[in-house]
């Protein structure tokens, strides 16, 4: 072990140690919540926290142990999710004010599929209103601050997730994902983000942005870490008809098998909504070089039109946000963040066939960019955010707003958003620093539910460098 | 107030029963064309008669390494 804090130990790290009984669950809880109490108030991660239940929870689980019993990989892991995973009979106010007290009346699968796995639940975690936002900003619970440098942002809508994670508050955490949101923060704050392929990972239970268009998916420090959790989340549920029932391979498996003689596609797009920063360029070919000299061929790839990409997810999730806004909107529009409402607000003018067309659409694009950007290749790397992180004044476009500063923020999603209509899985890794001494952030993408070999890549990566080794003081 | 706006505004009040302001009637209409444009203009160079949403479904199953 190669730190005396346990909660800076990787989950798996942690789970492994839990389950040859050198440490307990109650021991690494009460250092999860030890440093917490330190962090919260620096980057307020955390919406709701459950001490006692999750020391409870922490026991119970040792005593199982003792008895015999290990419910699996996750044994005894204390972890927190986004505040948008409903668990029955308790509070879930998805970011909003509008939900402040409301009670969820089910359970999400995911969640009960980690209770099943033994996690130890310490609570629920910031998040953008309505998983509406890619920055972290949040007008009714406070700003999500990035662990690395207070007056930055997070990265959205899972901001929690991402500056929990990093600040080693969890080992763990669930994200989700309509246009970048479990990558954004997972670049921003230097973690590891995985947007499985649609279908994937069951949403039920999980509040809506786009039916769509969301990916429910799990942040952690470590690939190792992420491959363990989404092992536990995946699968077939019969309560979200568009999950797949694909068996879900054994993702820590393949990790070791390194990556000799994969194709890797490196992009580096300059015709988003803002342009490439050289710097994030700069660290995302030297991202590439290193998979080259682990034994990848890399070779330069021209991505499709990002922009029919874009702006098809843009007519989606408008559409279906205020179809299932609309009660919210006409009742009581005042309790919404101006932002987040007016984001929604043209789904009320776009025609049922451009909708539709939209969804049909979806099929062309992803036969499209396998048979051109993805052919031949096993996986493309890009940058996840284009730019170096703004603060949070910079993006505030609640209370300052103008163009430039509406821009920026589009822009955030410029390179996420176009692989939610795509459907295809996403990795987001640290990569290097920016000059203010921000993560950067490597995006990994490959073909429909090859998360296994985005894994094995991601792996190879951290194997090779130390960017997800560090932590912000 | 513009031939888009205001169509906007008969959506608006005629058929959505949600009032707005004229400027953000104009707003709505100018993000509304940008969507649509790029919607129907991708529409026209790929989708036929045939094409419809659940083919996206089939064809990530069908696209997964054997």
């Amino acid at each position: 072990m190669r730190n005396d804090d346990i909660a800076l130990w990787d989950l798996s790290e942690v789970s492994d140690a839990i389950a040859t009984r050198r440490i307990s669950s109650v021991e690494a809880t009460e250092a999860c919540l030890a440093r917490i109490e330190a962090w919260q108030p620096r980057v307020n991660a955390f919406l709701r926290l459950y001490k006692d239940k999750a020391l409870a929870q922490a026991k119970a689980m040792d005593t199982e142990l003792a008895a015999g019993k290990r419910r699996g990989p996750l044994h005894g892991v204390p972890m927190a999710h986004k505040d948008m995973y409903y668990r029955k009979g308790e509070l879930s106010t998805g970011g909003s004010e509008i939900r402040r007290n409301w009670i969820a009346p089910v359970t999400a699968t995911v969640l009960e599929k980690l209770d099943a796995a033994g996690v130890v639940e310490l609570g629920f975690l910031n998040m953008a209103e309505f998983a509406a936002g890619p920055t972290g900003h949040n007008e009714h619970h406070g700003h999500c601050r990035n662990p690395w440098d207070h007056s930055r942002v997070t990265g959205g809508s899972s901001s929690g997730s991402g500056a929990s994670v990093a600040a080693r508050l969890v080992y763990g955490a669930l994200g989700s994902d309509t246009g970048g949101s479990i990558r954004l923060p997972a670049a921003a704050c230097g973690v590891v983000g995985m947007k499985a392929t649609y279908g994937r990972v069951s949403r039920a239970g999980a509040v809506a942005r786009s039916w769509s268009l969301d990916h429910v998916g799990p942040l952690t420090r470590t690939v190792r870490d992420n491959a363990r959790m989404l092992a536990a989340i995946a699968g077939h549920d019969s309560n979200d008809s568009t999950t797949s029932e694909k068996p879900v391979p054994d993702y820590e498996a393949e990790l070791g098998n390194g990556i000799a003689g994969l194709k890797v596609g490196l992009a580096l797009p300059n015709d988003g909504p803002v342009p490439l920063d050289a710097g994030i360029g700069k660290a995302v070919q030297a991202a590439a070089d290193t998979l080259g000299r682990l034994g990848a061929k890399v070779a330069a790839v021209t991505l499709p039109d990002f922009t029919a990409l874009y702006r098809a997810a843009e007519v989606m999730v408008k559409c279906e946000a205020a179809a299932m806004h609309r009660p919210w909107m006409e009742k009581t529009p005042e309790l919404y963040a101006n932002q987040v409402r007016t984001r929604m607000e043209a789904g009320f003018f776009i025609p049922a066939t451009q909708y539709i067309d939209a969804l049909r659409l979806r099929a062309h694009f992803v036969k499209e960019f396998l048979s051109t950007s993805m052919e031949g290749l096993d996986a493309v790397v890009l940058p996840a955010i284009p730019f170096p992180l703004p603060t949070i004044e910079e993006t505030d476009t609640e209370n300052k707003g103008g163009p430039a500063v509406l821009k920026m923020v589009a822009g955030f999603t410029g390179l996420t958003r176009p692989f939610n209509t795509l459907g295809v899985p996403a990795l987001s890794l640290p990569c290097g620093f920016d000059a203010n001494g921000a993560p950067i952030g490597l995006q990994l993408v490959g073909r429909p539910f090859d998360e296994a070999l985005l894994y094995r890549i991601g792996h190879a990566y951290q194997g090779a460098t130390d960017f997800h080794t560090r932590v912000p003081a | 107030m513009d031939e888009k706006t205001r169509t906007a505004a008969g959506i608006a009040a005629s058929l959505q029963g949600i009032t707005y302001d004229d400027k953000r009637l104009a707003e709505l209409a100018a993000e509304v064309e940008v969507l649509n444009d790029a919607v129907r203009k991708a529409a026209a160079a790929r989708l036929t008669f045939d094409d419809e949403p659940a083919a996206f479904a089939s064809l990530m199953e069908r696209e997964a390494r054997k």
